[in-house]
């Protein structure tokens, strides 16, 4: 009986002690933090975390499909009398095909791809701005990276403003009490823009001033000619001159001497290039939301169907060639900018409209961002991102507003000596024209120029020719000027942001 | 002479065994039938002496002496055991086991008798698992319980199944927990359902609470076969074999037709057509692209299982194989699975028991693309154009001018597809168990579930081309580089339990029963892949990671980690007071590390009751044997929710290029907000149910009615995207499932002739409560050339289509002019798409929902006969009510081949009200999410079909075999439904919210089977 109860009390005691050694670890046992990766508690805190921290701002810059398609071509020249939609037939991409009839619905998903991929960079360049000051480090190089950041978030209230009109400012890290933020008017986002850029332009190095491993960076020069471009759009025709003058006169930009060698693979951060989003296509085939590429889908998207393995899209309109042939004889830049049937497309074959086949086959397809199949990755895929750079902002198109500021600042001698320098490169001859004549010359300028670069919408809406232009689209001045908000985006604030009119 | 002796020893030896034997005989009845049960069996314990009773049931045995005990038994009867002692005639009167109520049910970490439970419990016992040839676990959970709905997530061998037990109860992971002999595990598709011996699955939450934060979906409790007590030593072998074929051709357009719709089409838009379509008669048929994609495949299975007992040890060991070829791709989408358990416990002292369960299992799966609308065989062999050829005339495979981009030819990429799938599994655990006083058990499992798992991908170089040289063949039919990508996966889950039990009967009237206890759990998963891309070797012999002349820009790697881990606390009480009022409590608190520091422990509270009315003294209605009612009432919690969800993680990988080389640098970000707030789901669920049995047994029925809500329900709340960030998860939406389950069964026998008829049927609505602060609806189901078609939003069930709705056909000009604005350029002969908010212009403003992808009730019924040694069992299943949209065709192309029914198009005014015009184009966009697409998705499946013999046990008993059965059995043999797509039965694929959507869905075979159970 005794030996009983001590073999109980024993067995007792076992089952205790386990109980209690359970218990005895059980903090610890729970706490289970992430094993790859750093939490936001424990980072920004040395200066490659600082490095690190604007790198991934740049990476917003090549965002195009967020995850649907928002591609600076959809806004400035798909919604412009330069460029159809294309694709494979009416039901590829349909609401695309309504926004550019300007019967575009409120909630499609490239405006609301545009409008994250635009804050998901305005949120970056905010924990730049507020985590970097803190850190210990260099101070030059921190003075260089908040200038990066102040860029990177002009350039997207930028696009926002000009896309959407006012937009929230979203100046700073929101708090959640902060997210349903209304909207701020066009002019403070033009001033927030204004002050970055200037801020920017304040701190960042000169082209030269960087080492070339860290090609691709943001310059002083890329600062002031965004600044130039928000300058015009506020019609500040004397700073926007004056500021032109100053990138003109620092040197570091000169017009690559054919026109032609602009767009090629070699002609990447040419001596004529101030603002250039760097693509790369050997990082890998994954497509969508922030993935692990650096490559552009703006190559196979322009690109040709059928034989040349593109979709088809952004196809020139025969008003934008015929604008080639305006002075009464080719344009030399046409061939540069537009395939016509019979031209041979890089090493992928002769344009034929049977080489294209299927439904939609077009006269002309665009070529700035046509890929040779021998610069095309090797992971692959049949369709894979190319790496051709976007060209943001050229010196040619820096003269050109230099050109523009300084008609409308009344200085018709300097416009006509930076849009002559433009066509000079080109060999044709200068203008000679005045007054209103000029305007125009200038005008037909940015549109052979800067063709297909993504300018010619906000080109016409800022210079008050889009109903002109557009007006037969159905494109309805005090409206179709800026782009509805995203449907989802005012339900998702419980309507604290507000439509723009006439949507 | 030598020969003689021998002989006579023989014989002599033999009389003197014979002479020392007891004969006994007797007759073996069944109750109020004194004509005798021909066929039932006496068997001598622990021995295969036995006969088989005559036709007027009477038997005679001999036994070596007084000490034998007799086994007498008949299927449908409960075994009797009787010690010989001094009888020499015994007569025997079996007593049914149809009264389930008498069953053993295994509940969370107990067991119960059916008859004493207040929850809502399903069984599913190894006869039914083993009646179909199944080749997952889960697929035995199909039809036959009620308010259990299994979906086979695609045909293809090996493939998952998408199980929802009383319905979608969250816009997440709505998968049960599965708990095999105590072990949670992730999936059971390691399980051999032969190994299976019972599976119980608690529906309501006063069952499941004791799983607590993980319990909100239901809990599969399975058990593995082990040895009995005092068993004879059991060897069994089964085996079938059988060929698949596929039972359905869709419809669609032939050569011919298709050069007529084409020609139609260039002149409506204003294009020459295409010369080689001058004549379309002279294309005839054309290709059947179907045809050439399918084909018959085999299955079988072998199984060898050994078990036995003595009074101190038990165990079972079995080995078995199954392997399977798909019906698309053959071998390119086999499987194969070889499984090995051992099962034994042994009563080492008189208090303490020990014991192990170990199962290993090794599976090989082949892949194809499923379920997409770019890359799947299925979807390109209903896309591409009958014109084209599959080969070319030197044999090749011959690609299409045609068919855009995606549609390549899909016998080809089927060629190209190296996709294979291995895993290694080990799922064991050992356990000791303590009496340390009578009725007072402690018992401590340690458990382990590790898999070992790799992915070999191999995409070759190939090109279809005539002339590679000229690259005639379409991007699609050309891959210029090779890849190979290997990657390797380890799942490795340990738990740890200590469970106290205690049990006792106070006064014979006072049942109790408690049982306390805790689990600590560790979730590890480690993921390491590797790649290398232009092998200077095309072989897929030589698909390895070295195969490079380049290793700096060939290779990558991938690499991941990740860990959670579970520390609970649970409890119950038992109370019943004369085995008429039951009553019972749970409660558990659960740690998880997935849970924000604010929330790290949620609680779980249950309570049943249950009322047997026919054990009242007052129940004089003898008709109704039995008869309880039950209720129960409990929460419980759901914490699929992401390891890491509530904080905010630093992502690397967000990268620039800078540089003249274009150096890939290294950025990092964050890309989410973090939720230090964030919980489980929690689920609350009222049961209520009735438990009938009528005529001892005859009739059995069982009904529950409850409501379930979940509340607290994770969604990522769309927070305003100017936050710059995706926003977390939050604990912000509700959803609520009502439902209403019947089953029915009915055993009866005339003369030799036994048969039985089962039913059960599930009535679920679901309805989305609420989805958080502004609420605004979920979308997804994206289809390409329509958009998303699918929107999760507040009143409405979850994951219903939306879009536009039809209303014929525009005849004329007038009525395009009459009817509110869709396009400029739309004619006659386009669809009219109502103008629901009537202000005369057709936008996204007039969608609707036009159909729900969740059945509105689902059913299975099963019939059981048998005469004589013939059984048929007959299994039927299917679901009312539910819809599906049919995205197989790519209306974004059109050199795609179309469905037959496209014949039937507008022609002219009057021609047709329903298939629109054809044209090149679709500027009134024909093609856009519509009631069009959407069908009715319901079927009825005669999913099992069987007929089996076994060889009478009279024959059987002079060859020592207990049991030789041959069957011959068809699945899937008849479907009847609206669907026009290639399988109604459609699973989730993708994420909780892609549900009915049919985007080339792999369907199921055909299976024609014969295979053979022996027992000996």
């Amino acid at each position: 009986m005794k030996r009983k109860n001590i073999i109980t009390i024993e067995k007792s005691a076992f089952v205790v002690l386990l109980f209690l050694s359970l218990a005895a670890c059980e903090k610890d046992f729970l706490e289970r933090n992430p094993i790859i990766g750093s939490t936001l508690d424990n980072y920004y805190k040395t200066e490659s975390d600082a490095v690190a921290a604007i790198n991934a701002t740049y990476a917003t810059l090549q965002f195009e499909m967020t995850p649907a398609g928002h591609f600076r071509w959809f806004w400035g020249d798909i919604m412009s009398d330069d460029a159809v939609k294309g694709g494979s037939g009416d039901n590829d991409q349909p609401q695309l095909a309504a926004l550019e009839n300007f019967q575009g619905p409120t909630n499609t998903e490239y405006l609301e791809a545009e409008w994250a991929a635009d804050y998901e960079g305005i949120y970056r360049a905010n924990v730049v701005l507020e985590k970097v000051p803190a850190i210990e480090m260099n101070e030059q190089l921190k003075a260089r990276i908040l200038g990066e950041a102040h860029f990177i978030r002009a350039w997207f209230f930028y696009n926002l403003v000009t896309i959407f009109g006012g937009v929230p400012l979203a100046d700073h890290v929101l708090a959640p009490s902060e997210y349903n933020m209304p909207k701020a008017s066009a002019e403070e986002v033009w001033a927030l823009v204004e002050a970055d850029l200037r801020a920017a332009a304040a701190s960042l190095p000169v082209r030269s001033g960087y080492p070339a491993s860290q090609l691709g960076r943001i310059t002083k020069g890329a600062a002031q000619a965004l600044l130039v471009k928000t300058l015009l759009w506020k019609q500040n025709w004397a700073e926007a001159k004056t500021i032109a003058e100053e990138i003109i006169n620092s040197g570091e930009y000169t017009l690559v001497p054919e026109y032609k060698d602009i767009f090629t693979t070699a002609g990447e951060n040419n001596s004529e290039s101030l603002f250039e989003i760097q693509y790369m296509s050997e990082s890998g085939g994954n497509w969508g939301y922030n993935s692990n590429n650096e490559g552009t889908f703006a190559n196979v998207f322009q690109r040709a169907r059928g034989q040349f393995e593109g979709y088809g899209f952004n196809i020139p309109t025969q008003d934008f060639v015929d604008e080639f042939f305006k002075e009464g004889f080719e344009d030399p830049r046409l061939s540069s900018t537009v395939f016509r049937e019979g031209d041979q497309m890089g090493d992928r074959g002769l344009f034929t409209k049977e080489a294209v086949g299927g439904v939609n086959v077009f006269d002309f397809y665009p070529k700035k961002f046509f890929n040779n199949k021998a610069e095309e990755a090797s992971f692959g895929d049949p369709n894979p991102n190319g790496g051709t750079n976007d060209r943001v902002i050229r010196y040619s198109d820096v003269l050109l507003m230099h050109a523009e500021a300084s008609y409308h600042a009344g200085n018709e001698g300097a416009a006509r000596q930076s849009l002559n320098l433009v066509r000079d490169r080109v060999k044709i001859l200068e203008v000679t024209a005045t007054g209103p004549a000029l305007l125009d010359a200038i005008y037909h300028e940015r549109r052979v120029e800067l063709g297909l670069e993504g300018h010619r919408f906000f080109d016409l809406v800022r210079s008050g020719r889009a109903v002109a232009a557009l007006g037969g689209l159905g494109y309805v001045d005090n409206i179709h000027r800026v782009l509805p908000i995203p449907q989802s985006q005012i339900q998702a604030t419980n309507g604290a942001l507000v439509q723009n009119p006439g949507y | 002479m030598k020969l003689k002796i021998l002989l006579l020893l023989l014989i002599c030896g033999i009389g003197t065994a014979t002479y020392s034997q007891i004969k006994i005989s007797g007759k073996i009845t069944e109750p109020g039938d004194p004509s005798g049960l021909p066929g039932a069996t006496v068997v001598q314990k622990g021995t295969t002496t036995g006969t088989a009773a005559d036709i007027d049931g009477t038997y005679q045995l001999s036994v070596p002496d007084e000490n034998a005990v007799l086994v007498f038994s008949y299927i449908g009867m409960k075994d009797q055991e009787v010690r010989v002692g001094k009888l020499r005639i015994i007569d025997i009167t079996l007593q049914s086991d149809a009264t389930l109520m008498e069953e053993v049910v295994v509940v969370g970490y107990g067991s119960q008798k059916r008859s004493n439970i207040s929850g809502a419990v399903s069984t599913i016992s190894s006869e039914e698992i083993t009646e179909l040839p199944i080749l997952r676990a889960e697929q035995a959970l199909q039809g036959r319980t009620a308010g259990v709905q299994v979906a086979q997530n695609s045909g293809s061998p090996g493939s998952a199944l998408t199980v929802r037990i009383r319905g979608i109860s969250t816009i997440n992971d709505s998968s049960p927990l599965y708990i095999v002999d105590g072990i949670p595990v992730s999936g059971i598709d390691y399980l051999n359902p032969n190994d299976i011996e019972s599976i119980n699955v608690l529906k309501d939450a006063a069952s499941s609470a004791i799983y607590g934060a993980r319990g909100a979906n239901g809990v599969v409790l399975i058990t593995t076969k082990g040895g009995k007590r005092e068993q004879q030593g059991q060897v069994s072998y089964d085996a079938y074999y059988g060929v698949q074929s596929p039972w359905k051709h869709m419809n669609l357009l032939n050569a011919r037709e298709y050069a007529i719709l084409a020609n139609e089409a260039h002149i409506a838009a204003g294009r020459a057509p295409l010369p080689e379509f001058a004549n379309p008669d002279l294309l005839g048929e054309g290709t059947n692209w179907q045809e050439a994609l399918f084909q018959d495949a085999p299955i079988m299975s072998h199984q060898l299982s050994f078990t036995g007992g003595s009074d101190r040890s038990l165990f079972t060991f079995s080995g078995g194989y199954f392997g399977q070829d798909g019906i698309v791709g053959g071998a390119k989408s086999g499987f194969e699975r070889y499984t090995a358990r051992i099962n034994s416990s042994h009563q080492v002292k008189k208090w303490l028991r020990l014991g192990s369960n170990l199962a290993f299992t090794a599976l090989t799966r082949n892949g194809l693309p499923e379920n997409n609308e770019f890359n799947t065989p299925l979807v390109r062999a209903l896309n591409i154009d009958p014109i084209t050829s599959v080969r070319k005339y030197d044999g090749t495979y011959n690609y299409s001018v045609y068919a855009d981009t995606d549609i390549a030819n899909p016998l080809n990429a089927i060629e190209q597809t190296h996709d294979t799938w291995s895993s290694n599994r080990v799922v064991g655990s050992a356990f000791v168990e303590i009496e340390l006083a009578k009725g007072l058990t402690f018992k401590s499992t340690y458990s382990l579930d590790a898999t070992y798992a790799k992915q070999d991908l191999f995409f070759p170089k190939y090109d279809l081309s005539i002339d590679t040289t000229l690259r005639d063949a379409p991007a699609a039919e050309r891959s210029v580089t090779n890849t190979v990508v290997k990657s390797d996966y380890t799942w490795r889950n340990w738990q740890w339990e200590n469970v106290l039990n205690y049990e006792h009967t106070f006064n014979t009237r006072h049942k109790i029963g408690v049982t306390l206890g805790t689990t600590a759990l560790e979730n590890n998963f480690v993921f390491l892949t590797g790649s290398n891309t232009n092998l200077p070797t095309n072989n897929v012999l030589d698909a390895y990671l070295g195969n490079t002349i380049d290793p700096r820009t060939s290779q990558g790697a991938g690499d991941g980690i990740s860990e959670a881990s579970l520390l609970s606390y649970f409890g119950r009480v038992n109370y019943d007071l004369d085995d008429k009022y039951l009553f019972s409590a749970t409660f558990r608190a659960d740690g998880s590390s997935r849970f924000g520091v604010n929330n790290r422990y949620g609680y779980f509270p249950s309570f049943s009751a249950g009322w047997v009315i026919s054990r009242e003294d007052f129940w004089k209605a003898e008709d109704i044997s039995f008869l309880k009612l039950r209720g129960s009432w409990g929460q419980n919690g759901n914490d699929k929710i992401g390891d890491y969800s509530f904080t905010t993680i630093v992502y690397s990988g967000q990268s620039y290029t800078f540089g003249p080389g274009e150096i890939i640098t290294n950025g990092n970000a964050p890309l989410e907000a973090s939720n230090p707030d964030l919980r489980w789901e929690t689920s609350i669920q009222t049961n209520v149910g009735l438990d009938v049995e009528l005529w001892n047994g005859k009739v059995n029925f069982t009904g529950d009615y409850y409501i379930k809500k979940t509340e607290d329900m994770l969604s990522r709340v769309p927070i305003p995207l100017v936050v710059g960030v995706r926003s977390p998860f939050q604990n912000v939406g509700t959803i609520e499932n009502r439902g209403l389950e019947l089953s029915l069964q009915y055993r009866d026998k005339v003369g030799e002739f036994k048969y039985s008829l089962g039913g059960n049927i599930a009535f679920v609505s679901t309805e989305v409560i609420s989805l958080g602060k502004g609420g605004e609806p979920i979308v997804t189901g994206n289809v390409f050339s329509a958009g998303n078609v699918s929107r999760t939003e507040v009143g409405h069930p979850v994951a219903a289509f939306y879009g536009y709705v039809t209303d014929g056909i525009f005849q004329n000009t007038e009525e395009i002019a009459a009817h509110a604005f869709q396009n400029e350029s739309t004619a006659p002969g386009d669809i009219r798409f109502q103008d629901l908010n009537g202000d005369g212009i057709i936008n996204e403003d007039d969608r609707t929902f036009i159909g729900n992808p969740t059945p509105d009730l689902v059913y299975g019924l099963t019939a059981d006969f048998q005469y004589k040694g013939f059984d048929l069992n007959v299994f039927v299943q299917g679901t009312q009510g539910n819809e599906i949209y049919n995205g197989i065709f790519r209306y974004d192309f059109f050199y795609t081949n179309r469905p037959q029914s496209s014949m039937e198009r507008w022609r002219g005014s009057g021609t047709s009200n329903f298939e629109p015009r054809v044209n090149l184009n679709d500027p009134n966009f024909n093609a856009r999410a519509s009631d069009r697409f959407v069908e009715d998705g319901s079927y009825l499946r005669i999913k099992n079909l069987q007929l089996g013999y076994s060889l009478p046990q009279s024959l059987l008993g002079k060859l020592q075999i207990q049991k030789f059965r041959v069957y011959v059995s068809a699945q899937n043999l008849l479907t009847v439904t609206k669907y026009s797509g290639l399988d109604p039965e459609i699973g989730t694929v993708g994420g909780a919210l892609e549900l009915g959507i049919d985007q080339g869905f792999y369907p199921q075979a055909r299976m024609f089977l014969t295979g053979v159970n022996l027992t000996f």
